[in-house]
């Protein structure tokens, strides 16, 4: 077993520890749990044998596995940019509401002087 | 100025001043109006010039935002608050001296007869406002975006000037915090089955609204915020 495997395996082994606390303590989704570990299984497979990653990329009609490995991450990062977008945009949304609320709640009513 | 005053009673009527740094026209602008509607409401959004101060001391109602939301924001506050006040007409109203007083009743009279549940001042519909060609054609293309996204026959899709009953205005809910949320109101007025009509009103272009408006080169920014906010409820 080579180095990088060792290090890519004990990366994942923690994923997936992490993950399975963030099922345990309601922290995580369980449909977001079964992705991130279908991708920890996904990724595992690939460490333990990369030359499957030139058999996929062939079958996909990309030629090289680390083009295939590439044109993976950029994806996946652009996927996960567009989640953190979504939840930016909610958390977003909930703090207008409480400034919203704040000031409807703390609103100056007319001056006597000018009534 | 003389000013018109509105032909029935102006009590049930709020009017919604959103503002933001306006404090070298907002005195003015809001002697004109409480000399015709008693409720009118700024929606101070975190100005850091004396915007709020002259609001308060002005005789309008006032309520801050804490930190700089965007126009649509301002309103949906304002509106909320509104219909919290039971206001049974409702109307937005720019901070910037553009407007003029007396074209709200002309937008309030369809909706006191019972025609309809909003009513959108148009500057295209008679050519009494001053529009600087540039802007007429920017504001152009996006009438014809407008059309497009919300199948409504509209002249004039980003007239700040708008009058709502308090069913209409109930069934608006503006997410879009920025200057994109005059598109969404057209296409939530078209998705609620809301009765509308266009008023033919004025809007001054001064130096000081061209200066503090909306600029040319922000029509990309409104464009991206809208289709964004149409992805991402």
């Amino acid at each position: 077993m080579s180095l990088f495997q060792i290090g890519g395996f004990a990366f994942l082994g923690a994923l997936c520890f992490w993950v399975g606390r963030g099922i345990r303590v309601g922290r995580i989704p369980r449909y977001a749990a079964a992705v991130w570990l279908l991708l920890c299984v996904i990724a595992a497979v690939l460490i333990a044998d990369p030359r499957l990653t030139v058999l996929a990329a062939r079958a996909l009609g990309i030629g090289r596995g680390a083009d295939l490995v590439f044109y993976s991450a950029i994806l996946g990062s652009l996927f996960g940019s567009f989640l953190f977008y979504v939840r930016i945009r909610r958390i977003e949304n909930k703090l207008t509401g409480i400034v919203r609320e704040l000031a409807i709640r703390e609103a100056l009513p007319p001056s006597r002087e000018q009534q | 100025m003389h000013l018109s005053p509105p032909t029935a009673s102006a009590d049930d009527v709020f009017v919604i001043v959103p503002v933001f740094n306006e404090a070298s026209v907002l005195g003015e602008v809001l002697r004109a109006l409480l000399e015709a509607y008693p409720n009118v409401v700024v929606v101070d959004d975190c100005s850091h010039d004396d915007s709020g101060a002259i609001a308060a001391s002005s005789g309008a109602t006032v309520l801050r935002h804490i930190y700089n939301l965007g126009q649509g924001a301002s309103l949906q506050t304002g509106i909320d608050y509104a219909l919290r006040s039971d206001a049974q007409y409702i109307v937005t109203f720019d901070g910037d001296g553009q407007h003029r007083v007396e074209d709200i009743e002309r937008l309030l009279q369809p909706l006191r007869a019972g025609t309809a549940d909003v009513a959108l001042g148009s500057r295209f519909l008679e050519s009494t406002s001053n529009i600087p060609a540039q802007r007429r054609i920017l504001l152009r293309a996006a009438v014809l975006f407008s059309r497009a996204t919300s199948r409504l026959d509209v002249s004039d899709a980003h007239n700040g000037l708008r009058a709502f009953t308090h069913h209409a205005a109930s069934r608006i809910h503006i997410t879009m915090d920025r200057m994109a949320h005059a598109s969404q109101l057209l296409d939530q007025i078209g998705s609620a089955g809301l009765r509308f009509t266009e008023v033919a009103v004025t809007v001054r272009y001064t130096d000081y609204s061209l200066m503090k408006g909306q600029k040319n080169s922000q029509a990309a920014v409104i464009l991206r915020d809208y289709l964004i906010g149409r992805l991402v409820k």
